[in-house]
């Protein structure tokens, strides 16, 4: 049976191979042509480079599939960036503090906390708020969203389902936090 | 097998042969990063407002017309940056899928588009794009049916595009590969036979071994955008700890090893788009938690 | 930070520096469309033949897990010196300093993360090493500032409060 199939098949290839030799089968056969020839390898060296090179100029021209501007907005990338964003938001502050109290005698600023609070005191009251909102949300939400990444970091609450509930528990109470600690304190 | 080796014992000599994509002839003075910084880098395509819009050729009597929004890029014509052509089709002569309404546009409005698809019931993830923004499997897909919405499709983010929707995924294939996807083993098993698993052990693997690597959880992640050289990415990361939660694999210390770098696997920031993204209803994003935690604490 | 790199007195300080630039630069403009420029990949290249797999780098546990689990603890270290200051009113110098520390290594170790994700070191690698320079001078600098700060004025927690609620 098994070798019958595999003559069977043989023959189909030979008819599809050489077109000219379809009448002439039984001599084929005969002749034991018919044995499908299996190279060790198809192309050569040379050719196979060849083909590299082409393939490698055709890779230069490639255009990069388009990525951040079409993604679709989905909350879990959103508020990853956030959180880098708000991050680099308070530790840039947090270092240009630092390093203008160390060079602020040299330069004549004031940055005694005296005086800042003095001169803060003194602004007017809406940009007074916005000052705040601006570091509290960051601040409110860096860490709020920061105890979801270390509860992912220990396997836990890492399903979609869980992610999208606690992202926007997130975003809720950040928000609102952050509002309390402007308006409020 | 057999008629490819016939076609290449009486094949035209090479330079003849050459059925594939135009390059670009540099010439001497020139560097090759000039003439590429055409289109390659370039990843906003031109609107579909520019293109003129290619109708169902043949709409039924109560036509519901959809249109469609398709990435364009013909590496024959290597300077020309990439389009979004617009298709309306007759969703009454469409079959559901995402896959139907492309498979419909090439074989009867636009016989030059170009996509892969195999399997058609999402087992191959040869289909694999951005539709609507989000990556799966076209053929998993269903065409949305509000009246007037339109639908953008996208090769998956962030590739190199060999064709309209085809990305080249060789440098995800040869992450795949580093991370040596089979089992290790040099003692033989106990009954000479075969490698034996309790249930339990078993049951690990669950969750991993489904995966069918059509690359949508690996380019939907940013970072692997950012960082595709050396970041080993989502699907291969899910992969490796398929190896490294398998109780016969016996080089789980390497394969570990492998990973602990500042780059092939923590340049995972937890963003979590993988396991949103998974057409399979896969979950990158614990598989990578889970092998970080294993490194913490095993040194 | 990034303001302060493109402040005019930098740019005064680099006066040959920009012309040279000038041309490069509007090339790149008309050769490209928009969006994301600062870092647009590059033609694609492909490392060896493509049965080859990618190169595993050696294992580097500095960069790896042990940095991973330090920046894991020092986050986990922050969750009680963050609540503290709202449940007892204001920290004592001690713990005050504390907080100013964990706050700069965390603030370290995120910098790090930042520039090791959008300044590869296989592509950018002067870059890499200025910004890792420079992230290790600032902590310095602001470790000292800080210091400063810290044992002639206020301290970080009573500071703040005395500015919010001015």
């Amino acid at each position: 049976m098994l070798a019958q199939r595999a003559m069977q098949q043989s023959l189909r290839r030979l008819a599809v191979q050489h077109p000219a030799l379809r009448l002439s089968t039984p001599a084929a056969i005969a002749t034991g042509i018919y044995h499908q020839k299996r190279f060790a390898a198809a192309t050569t060296i040379s050719e196979a480079t060849e083909h590299d090179k082409i393939l490698a100029r055709q890779r230069l021209n490639r255009p990069v599939a388009p990525h951040l501007a079409i993604y679709n907005a989905q909350i879990t990338w959103y508020l990853s960036g956030l959180n880098r964003i708000t991050g680099c938001t308070l530790s840039g502050a947090f270092y240009i503090f630092g390093s203008l109290y160390l060079i602020a005698p040299y330069i004549g600023l004031h940055m005694e906390s005296a005086a800042i609070a003095a001169s803060f005191g003194a602004w007017p009251l809406i940009l007074k708020i916005a000052t705040k909102a601006f570091f509290a949300f960051p601040f409110t939400f860096h860490c709020l969203n920061g105890l979801r990444h270390l509860s992912w970091d220990t396997t836990h609450l890492i399903s979609n389902q869980k992610v999208i509930q606690t992202g926007w528990t997130v975003v809720a109470l950040s928000v609102f936090s952050a509002i309390g600690l402007t308006l409020l304190v | 097998m057999a008629l490819r080796l016939a076609t290449r014992r009486f094949a035209a000599p090479l330079v003849l042969r050459r059925g594939m994509a135009t390059t670009i002839e540099h010439t001497k003075g020139e560097p090759l990063s000039t003439v590429s910084e055409m289109t390659s880098g370039t990843s906003t395509p031109e609107p579909a407002s520019k293109s003129t819009p290619i109708k169902d050729p043949s709409p039924s009597q109560q036509a519901k017309m959809k249109t469609f929004q398709i990435y364009r890029w013909n590496p024959d014509e290597p300077t020309a940056k990439p389009k979004m052509q617009k298709y309306s089709l007759d969703l009454n002569k469409t079959g559901p899928m995402m896959l139907d309404a492309l498979i419909r546009i090439k074989n009867e409005v636009d016989p030059t588009l170009t996509f892969r698809r195999s399997c058609r019931e999402g087992i191959c993830g040869s289909c694999a794009m951005n539709i609507d923004g989000v990556n799966t499997l076209a053929c998993l897909c269903r065409i949305p049916t509000e009246p007037g919405k339109e639908s953008r499709i996208y090769p998956l983010p962030h590739t190199y595009v060999v064709k309209d929707l085809v990305p080249d995924l060789t440098q995800f294939y040869k992450q795949y590969k580093s991370i040596k996807p089979y089992l290790q083993r040099d003692t033989p098993p106990p009954d000479g036979r075969e490698n034996r698993q309790t249930k339990t052990d078993r049951a690990k693997l669950d969750g991993l071994y489904e995966c069918i690597l059509c690359a949508c959880c690996s380019t939907s992640c940013p970072s692997y955008w950012w960082n595709s050289e050396e970041y080993l990415g989502p699907a291969v990361l899910l992969q490796s700890y398929r190896w490294i939660a398998d109780s016969r694999d016996e080089k789980t210390a390497q394969r570990k090893d492998a990973l602990n770098n500042s780059m092939s696997l923590y340049r995972c920031h937890t963003i979590l788009n993988c396991s949103r993204t998974c057409p399979k209803g896969l979950n990158p994003a614990l598989a990578i938690a889970e092998i970080k935690k294993g490194l913490a604490f095993s040194g | 930070m990034a303001s302060a790199l493109r402040s005019p007195l930098l740019r005064q300080s680099l006066p040959t520096f920009r012309p040279q630039q000038l041309p490069r630069i509007q090339r790149a403009v008309l050769s490209t469309t928009q969006a994301r420029r600062i870092l647009p990949p590059l033609p694609q290249k492909i490392e060896g033949n493509v049965n080859d797999p990618a190169r595993v780098p050696d294992p580097e546990p500095g960069h790896g897990s042990y940095h991973w689990t330090a920046e894991r603890v020092g986050s986990v270290a922050l969750i009680p010196m963050t609540i503290a200051p709202f449940a007892a009113g204001s920290l004592n110098p001690m713990l005050d300093g504390a907080l100013i520390g964990l706050v700069l290594i965390h603030s370290h170790l995120g910098f790090d993360s930042v520039i090791t994700d959008y300044a590869p070191k296989w592509r950018v690698p002067k870059s890499r090493r200025f910004l890792n320079i420079a992230r290790n001078l600032a902590l310095v600098v602001v470790g000292w500032g800080w210091y400063e700060f810290e044992t002639n004025d206020v301290g970080l927690t009573e500071g703040i409060k005395r500015v919010w609620t001015a």
